[in-house]
């Protein structure tokens, strides 16, 4: 039996006699779960986007094309090699990271990726922070103060947060703050004026303009930023505030949680010091697929909002039948998710010690 | 760098922002104040929907978006008069001679002027521009090919001289038809040869090279374009013409009409190009904008696909017409977007029918139902009509539907993302559609060329540039009276030949042309002069 063969079956009690050791037989298995998570997402969305009955060469050259025309750009995009090839081709690419060009933009799917990922980041980031700045005391307080006045405002808020198209609140969020109030900026990152004050150094406007020491373009970023991220933020602290408060409301009914307050513990110290570190794993899975879904784009809110964000661009290239770009922007979203999930077992690891 | 005392706001606007960006601020654990800013006093602001660029090659551009881009941004050889579309006037030619058989027209061209590269100029590039566009051959090769260039002789019937282009013509075409539909179309925009070849990808002539740029001379010069964000014209300083009144013109992207209408409302645009009637209704009795519209030559119609089944009949196709609500789906749907319009040749259009004569139809669904009855459908049949997302498609497909099952016609319903509904109705894979046409002539040719001539119905021919042909539909006493029409150099001759051929093709065409859209847009009053017709929209010339 070989060394491998021994460690393999379970004798490797003795680390001298494994050729590799538990942590990069563990990241080495994370890492193929990785590949074959995105190569599995790739076939997916790349043979369903083949069946779709959309046309990439009219979206390239339009409705108004001779048919030597189309022949030409139909042969030029490859289509007329076998799925399999074509397939084959594409993985070849993404592999060097060449995602192809994006037939909507005539850029290369990557860069168009790099523009507007960045607008889809801040977004999200900004929105998690508040969601889960408010959604996470205001669930646990709504546990500890059951069926007060406060758990009914936080249900009901929950509920609207929950049931309330973001469109409709991006609409109603603009009239009254932006069109009525004029407490905020309009819509877009940013107003016109600084648009050209601004040299792009992480495509962060919040970032680039604080690098800049430019702080009346950061003040109209964050007056631009405030209101779409606010109203990502509710539906996510929906989310977030409902959890916790089922968390710790399961976590309070625990003996321990008894014992302590017998101790002569404060009602605030054994939540926040006791039963909160035992809900923390399951809030941190929670905040993070608040954040992934955040992440993928949300369409409506961008587009109410003409935020030039990742949601919208792969709605258009969904639309337009540009497939390079639906394939990068899926695996992308692939990617989120993955890195987000082992971001979460890290995050186990330093929560929960008995998982390390 | 923008000019900071072009800022202005809102005091009351302006505290406010700071206040709850203050606040925003703090919670983000910075601090920083936010101020408002107006449009800019040199620029032109205005949100539209401008996710269809795809490139800024003329050779290949089919959008409306990007077409107006293009033309404020590379000179044609003649333009559009402002005040009549139907008139043309000189740009980069400053005059033309026609020979006496019409079949020889001579651009002479201005002289000095330089692309924003630094390259002068030359006839040469004038001409080259031209046989790139047959060369590659892309939808836009069509404007060029039906006046008989080719890929093989358009070298020699389009020629450069000394600070001249000459156009040899196959045959007598009206000529002012051939400066319409060629010289102050994109196809003669005037591009950097120079810079082009040297940034050709294999035989691609630039193409890739202005899938995100442009290469021409005119007033403004593309400076930035972010995909599906924003786009930023600014005024050429080295232009040979009138220098522009404003020295930008900044569009930002944006989708949703309710959010142009926001921005429009609180002064943060100055035009915004995309609103619904609600909007613009609204928007009406506002001291701050003003509602502006004009006819352009785009028809929406319900074509027929007449290979087989009821639409293959005539009076089918006839009784159709009958069961759409011109003048209510007109004062309701279509307030401020478009006007009814029955013949295929747009109002405005040299040899057009008049508005009474060119829309004679009205619901009438006993004449529908008798039309049906005499066609062989007494109890009606069933079928499906395909829509995209223009935003009246649906609305007034339903109103059809209605009306249809009145006299027993089942039509189906069947909404798709336009590339979907443009590749079924290319492949002839439909029963009927409702979709749109433009044309970029301001002659009843334009459309009879493209939407009745059918020089080949058969599958395998593959004519799909031809709307015709994806109805399935030749008429070939029809062609001939096209081919009459074009080549007649009598103008009020060619009216009547037109006029027989709009009203015959009401009586049997394939499509049931129903409205001729408007360009409408919500202007803020202080912009000054927004200049358009049907053909362009002329940002060079407004100012504030």
């Amino acid at each position: 039996m070989s060394r491998t063969a021994i460690a393999a079956s379970g004798h490797s009690s003795d680390p001298g006699r494994t050729i590799f050791p538990s942590w990069l037989k563990a990241s080495g298995r994370t890492l193929a779960s990785f590949a074959v998570t995105l190569l599995g997402l790739a076939a997916l969305t790349f043979f369903i986007g083949r069946l779709l009955p959309l046309d990439p060469v009219v979206a390239v050259l339009g409705d108004n094309v001779t048919q030597e025309a189309y022949q030409a750009m139909y042969k030029q995009l490859g289509l007329d090699q076998p799925l399999y090839v074509q397939f084959g081709r594409y993985i070849w690419g993404v592999l060097h990271l060449d995602f192809g060009m994006a037939l909507t933009t005539g850029k290369p799917v990557m860069a168009d990726i790099a523009r507007v990922f960045p607008a889809t980041i801040e977004l999200a980031s900004v929105a998690i922070v508040i969601g889960t700045s408010l959604g996470i005391p205001l669930g646990v307080l709504s546990a500890m103060y059951r069926g007060s006045w406060l758990d009914q405002i936080v249900r009901v808020v929950g509920l609207i947060g929950y049931s309330a198209p973001n469109f409709w609140l991006g609409l109603m969020g603009l009239v009254l703050f932006y069109a009525t109030l004029g407490w905020v900026g309009g819509p877009g990152r940013i107003d016109f004026t600084y648009e050209f004050d601004l040299e792009p150094v992480t495509g962060f406007l919040l970032i680039d303009s604080l690098l800049a020491g430019n702080w009346e373009m950061f003040g109209n970023a964050v007056s631009h930023i405030i209101l779409p991220a606010s109203i990502l933020a509710f539906s996510s602290l929906a989310y977030i505030s409902r959890m916790t408060r089922s968390f710790m409301m399961e976590q309070l009914s625990q003996e321990y949680v008894v014992t302590a307050r017998v101790k002569g513990l404060s009602w605030a110290r054994t939540v926040w010091g006791h039963a909160f570190r035992n809900i923390a794993v399951q809030v941190v899975t929670v905040v993070a697929l608040s954040y992934a879904f955040l992440l993928e784009g949300a369409v409506l809110t961008e587009t109410v909002f003409a935020w030039p964000g990742f949601g919208r661009y792969l709605t258009n290239a969904l639309l337009a039948g540009d497939m390079n770009a639906v394939v990068g922007c899926t695996l992308l979203v692939g990617v989120i998710f993955v890195t987000l999930n082992l971001l979460c077992d890290l995050l186990y690891r330093v929560f929960d010690p008995r998982t390390r | 760098m923008t000019n900071r005392n072009d800022v202005t706001g809102t005091k009351r606007r302006s505290a406010g922002r700071r206040l709850l960006s203050a606040a925003a601020v703090a919670a983000l654990c910075a601090g920083a104040g936010a101020a408002f800013a107006a449009t800019p006093k040199n620029a032109l602001v205005m949100a539209w929907n401008v996710d269809a660029i795809s490139t800024f090659d003329p050779a290949q551009v089919g959008e409306v978006v990007t077409n107006e881009i293009l033309q404020n941004t590379c000179d044609t050889l003649v333009d559009f008069d402002p005040a009549d579309e139907r008139k043309v006037q000189p740009s980069f030619a400053e005059r033309w001679d026609v020979s006496p058989d019409r079949k020889e027209i001579t651009f002479h061209l201005h002289k000095g002027a330089k692309f924003p590269s630094g390259n002068p100029v030359t006839a040469e590039d004038v001409a080259w521009s031209l046989h790139r566009v047959v060369k590659l051959n892309f939808g836009n090769a069509a404007t060029l090919t039906e006046f008989g260039f080719t890929k093989d002789n358009v070298e020699q019937t389009i020629v450069a001289g000394d600070n001249t282009v000459t156009f040899k013509l196959d045959k007598p075409y009206p000529t002012t038809l051939v400066l319409q539909s060629i010289a102050a179309n994109r196809v003669s925009m005037v591009m950097d040869k120079k810079t082009l070849m040297a940034n050709e990808q294999g035989s691609d002539l630039g193409n890739k090279y202005l899938a995100t740029r442009t290469a021409c001379v005119g007033p403004y010069k593309l400076t930035r374009w972010n995909a599906g964000e924003s786009i930023v014209l600014e005024a050429n300083d080295g232009y040979w013409g009138k220098a522009p009144g404003l020295k930008r013109i900044l569009i930002r992207h944006v989708a949703e009409p309710g959010t142009q209408r926001l921005l429009l409302s609180q002064g943060d645009v100055d035009v915004a190009r995309d609103l619904t009637p609600e909007d613009l209704k609204d928007l009406e009795g506002s001291k701050d904008v003003s509602i502006v519209k004009v006819l352009r030559p785009q028809l929406f119609y319900w074509g027929f696909n007449v290979a087989d089944g009821p639409f293959s009949k005539e009076k089918v196709r006839l009784a159709m017409r009958y069961l759409i609500d011109y003048e209510g789906l007109g004062k309701t749907v279509m307030t401020y977007l478009g006007v009814p319009r029955a013949s295929f040749a747009q109002l405005g259009a040299v040899g057009a029918l008049d508005a009474k004569e060119g829309q004679p139809f009205k619901l009438d669904l006993d004449k529908a139902k008798q039309l049906l009855a005499e066609a062989g459908y007494p109890n009606g049949f069933e079928a499906s009509v395909l829509f995209g997302t223009l935003p009246h498609a649906n609305p007034i497909a339903q109103s059809v539907q209605q009306n249809a099952a009145k006299v027993g016609v089942k039509l189906s319903l069947e909404r798709m993302a336009n590339a979907q509904l443009f590749s079924k109705v290319r492949g002839r894979e439909y029963q009927s559609a409702m979709l749109a046409w433009q044309t970029g002539v301001p002659d009843a040719h334009g459309n009879a060329s493209r939407l009745v001539f059918n020089p080949d119905n058969r599958p395998e021919a593959k004519q799909t540039q031809y709307p015709s042909w994806r109805s399935a539909y030749q008429d070939l006493a029809l062609n001939k009276q096209i081919d009459e029409a074009l080549l007649e150099a009598d103008p009020a001759k060619r009216d009547a030949l037109y006029a027989t051929i709009q009203k015959e093709v009401m009586e049997k065409g394939p499509m049931a042309f129903m409205f001729q859209m408007n360009s409408v847009a919500g202007v803020r009053k202080d912009l000054k002069s927004w200049t358009w017709n049907g053909f362009r929209a002329y940002y060079e010339l407004a100012t504030k």
